[in-house]
């Protein structure tokens, strides 16, 4: 169990603290939301309704969608982007997706390769690809389902303001859609530029996000 | 199929299984609340009427005289036909031949938050009775 644990910590922890945050939203939401009500002389709504509400729903989706957008991104532009100095970039000599030696793949495959990797074909086509096609799929996925929660949202307001609810592909073309969606891929498009940059200048002992404390700054695809 | 038809059968999707009442029966209960409203106020039924407002519209309508006379001044229409029900989160609007209602959620159901309505291009709906 130790060792489980001991093995899994990045996956536990961050998984942990992803609900007791989702839930510490939900609760924040829950009472922005009823301030809002009360505001325009309606009830309270219950917790259980709060979250299964599109308001809920869309500030989670928008959240999602980014998070996802930013490393479908940095997973495939990093493919061929370099940054020198920088442990977030490959090696200034590797741009692109590498030779099927030093990726390990078909006949260059090891006794530990994973089995999709060594068949070649489809599948090794597929798996060499898996990490980027989930997270870009993931991204689409939350980024429609922000749209769909989104739209709920926004009529819900309309009404309350007493104007007319908007279909689906209106919404598309309405500001709060937009709004939401690029305040969120900028924050994170910042994030992984700042990330890249600092990280060329700057050291975190012991992180396998930076190179070890003691690399030249111009040192490229080393990590600690 | 309709775009916004595809919306409301995902939304429905999402919904179903946490539990909540459909879009459809919701969207219903809406409608008959509405259409409560205009035929309490065509009967002359004015106690009808405002027992099915929200709070804060019978605290308005009710300024200067009684709630029960007051809705019947308001001019409302006759009770039409329905032609088209939204129903979003706590609010609902219900469209009929001749009117535009508007309600909202409360714990014993639909109540008439504004009606009279007429639409102003692109701005909110001109309401006869509404709440503050």
């Amino acid at each position: 169990m130790r060792k489980f644990l001991r093995e899994n910590g990045i996956g536990l922890v961050f998984g942990l603290l992803f609900l007791i945050v989702l839930v510490l939203q939900a609760f924040a939401g829950l009472a922005q939301f009823n301030d809002a009500q009360r505001a325009t002389g309606l009830p309270d709504i219950s917790f259980w309704r709060y979250v299964t509400s599109a308001s809920f729903g869309v500030d989670v989706a928008e959240n999602w969608q980014s998070e996802y957008l930013q490393f479908f991104l940095f997973i495939l532009l990093t493919v061929w982007l370099l940054q020198k100095g920088s442990p977030e970039s490959k090696s200034l000599d590797k741009p692109g997706r590498e030779t099927d030696e030093e990726q390990k793949v078909g006949r260059f495959a090891d006794d530990k390769s994973p089995k999709w990797a060594r068949v070649g074909g489809w599948r090794t086509a597929l798996f060499s690809n898996s990490l980027g096609l989930v997270m870009g799929l993931i991204f689409v996925g939350s980024w429609l389902a922000q749209s769909i929660a989104g739209v709920a949202a926004f009529n819900e307001e309309q009404l309350s303001e007493r104007q007319d609810p908007v279909s689906w592909s209106q919404y598309l073309l309405e500001a709060d859609f937009w709004n939401r969606t690029l305040q969120n891929w900028q924050s994170e498009l910042l994030a992984v530029a700042s990330m890249a940059i600092l990280a060329i200048f700057l050291r975190q002992r012991g992180s396998s996000q930076s190179k070890p404390v003691g690399s030249a700054h111009d040192a490229t695809g080393v990590e600690g | 199929m309709h775009r916004r038809s595809i919306t409301l059968i995902l939304g429905a999707a999402l919904l179903a299984p946490a539990g909540c009442a459909t879009v459809g029966s919701r969207e219903d209960a809406a409608a008959s609340v509405a259409t409560r409203l205009l035929t309490a106020v065509d009967a002359g039924d004015g106690d009808a009427a405002c027992a099915i407002l929200a709070p804060g519209t019978v605290k308005t309508v009710a300024e200067d005289q009684p709630c029960p006379e007051a809705i019947l001044g308001k001019d409302l229409p006759r009770p039409g036909t329905v032609v088209e029900t939204s129903v979003y989160g706590q609010w609902a609007q219900v469209k009929l031949t001749d009117d535009t209602v508007f309600l909202a959620a409360f714990p014993e159901g639909w109540r008439v938050v504004a009606a009279g309505c007429t639409p102003q291009a692109s701005r909110p709906y001109d309401c006869s009775v509404e709440g503050d």
